[in-house]
């Protein structure tokens, strides 16, 4: 494998990701207390495409609304500003996670599948722990693998190998990957979102995900999104070469009181709920 | 050859005659493999979790070892299956490691527990296993083909592999 810094892979890859400008300034604007169903949608509705995406999936039978929306204001309206922004959240990355990684053995879709999968985990931990929003711990979720859209390039070719190292060691995978390039495809994630200007807990938990223990400050979120990804891992929702060679924190678990019966009884419900989110893929590949 | 039947998450799908079933990217889940030999008849079931949380209320039988397993063996018998003679092959259970020990297996982990709670619910209907290929830390595709018994196991960056083949002669369990 090269021996690059990280800003030079990243300046070095192609066809990186960009959140919309129309995305990020409906997250401000969700964030503001004055925010109301019109200034969000004034945002959304910037960004013609995006308003067409949104729409297609707040009209998806996942939200099983009584008759069809045809405004963006409307849909804020009757779904709330946080759900229109995973919504914008969702249709802006579909086109990221969906491509094939060949580095880390995901097939077209596989990608997206667990993003989604840890999203929606995220929020059914969020939502039973009660100790942050919903709607962040589901954005984050989203987001958290990032850095392996510009990761999977270096790797393609060496995963074999890499997981071989890894195996053998019993060293997670993120561990064997800091050790070949002097960095993971977490502080990747982090590297490719500061220029976004996201708030805190996005930049935490894209890199902290794998190792929630280290995290500097304390977030319910980077427990929520580590252990929303190992819900994802262990229901095999888009499992690559790496599989599931990562370690799983007992420190995240506590933090957030869980324990083995109720990681299990979050394991039933979150499997209700990818039933029902996983179906608003087919809006945005259609 | 007609394409694979997909056992989804928390399925359970049964064939008689011909066919192949098939689990695709086990993670922690469990592929239960089930054949009648003498009549042909074919099981497959993707087992989630361990226990149902409330027995009276599962909305799909498949999701837990401990509904499954009855629920693999109803529907086999409705096909007109032997259950009491039935082969058995287990295919998933994949974990994670345990963070700051590296190689070992955290003690609150889904796939280890979903292992037991599948032998559990084998052992309490006095079936056995005759093939399995469960734990590490990949995701698994089991496959088994409903003429001649075969349960093949892909497993992420290796081969292919044949597991057993239930009418031939059986390989001891791994």
């Amino acid at each position: 494998m090269p021996q690059l810094t990280l800003e030079q892979i990243v300046s070095r890859t192609g066809d990186l990701p960009a959140l919309p400008e129309a995305t990020l300034s409906v997250m401000r604007e969700t964030d503001k207390a004055e925010a109301t169903a019109r200034s969000v949608a004034q945002h959304i509705i910037k960004d013609q495409s995006l308003a067409a995406r949104v729409l297609r999936l707040a009209n998806s039978a996942f939200y099983g609304l009584p008759r069809q929306v045809n405004q963006i204001e409307e849909a804020v309206v009757i779904l709330g500003m946080r759900t229109v922004k995973n919504l914008a959240m969702i249709a802006s990355s579909y086109a990221w996670f969906a491509k094939e990684l060949k580095g880390y053995g995901l097939g077209p879709q596989d990608m997206w599948r667990h993003s989604l999968a840890t999203a929606t985990a995220a929020q059914v931990i969020a939502e039973h722990t009660r100790k942050a929003p919903g709607d962040l711990a589901f954005c984050c979720g989203l987001l958290h693998d990032l850095g392996k859209l510009a990761l999977h390039v270096w790797l393609d070719g060496s995963v074999d190998k890499v997981i071989q190292i890894a195996i053998q060691t019993g060293k997670p995978f993120d561990e064997i990957e800091r050790a070949a390039f002097g960095f993971d495809h977490a502080d990747v994630g982090a590297h490719l979102a500061a220029g976004w200007n996201l708030p805190e807990s996005y930049k935490l938990s894209m890199n902290y995900h794998h190792r929630p223990d280290e995290c500097p400050t304390p977030d319910p979120v980077v427990d929520m999104v580590h252990l929303g990804d190992y819900l994802a891992m262990s229901m095999g929702l888009g499992l690559g070469a790496d599989g599931m060679v990562y370690a799983l924190s007992e420190g995240a678990l506590e933090r957030l009181g869980l324990n083995e019966s109720s990681l299990e009884e979050l394991a039933s419900k979150f499997l209700d709920a990818w039933e029902k989110s996983s179906s608003m893929t087919k809006e945005l590949a259609a | 050859m007609s394409s694979p039947v997909l056992v989804g998450m928390a399925d359970i799908k049964v064939a008689k005659g011909t066919g192949t079933l098939t689990c695709v990217g086990l993670g922690s889940c469990i592929g239960i493999c089930a054949f009648d030999s003498s009549q042909g008849i074919a099981g497959l079931a993707h087992i989630m979790l361990p226990e149902a949380f409330d027995k009276n209320h599962v909305d799909k039988l498949g999701k837990f070892a401990d509904t499954g397993v009855p629920e693999l063996l109803r529907q086999m018998a409705e096909l007109g299956a032997n259950t009491r003679r039935l082969q058995i092959a287990i295919v998933g259970g994949a974990q994670v490691f345990k963070f700051g020990t590296p190689g070992t297996a955290p003690k609150m982990d889904i796939g280890a527990r979903n292992i037991e709670a599948v032998q559990k619910a084998l052992r309490d209907v006095n079936l056995q296993i005759q093939a399995k290929d469960v734990g590490g830390n990949l995701g698994r595709t089991v496959t088994l083909d409903v003429a001649t018994g075969t349960v093949k196991v892909r497993t992420v960056s290796k081969a292919e592999i044949v597991l057993c083949n239930f009418k031939g002669a059986m390989p001891l369990a791994a």
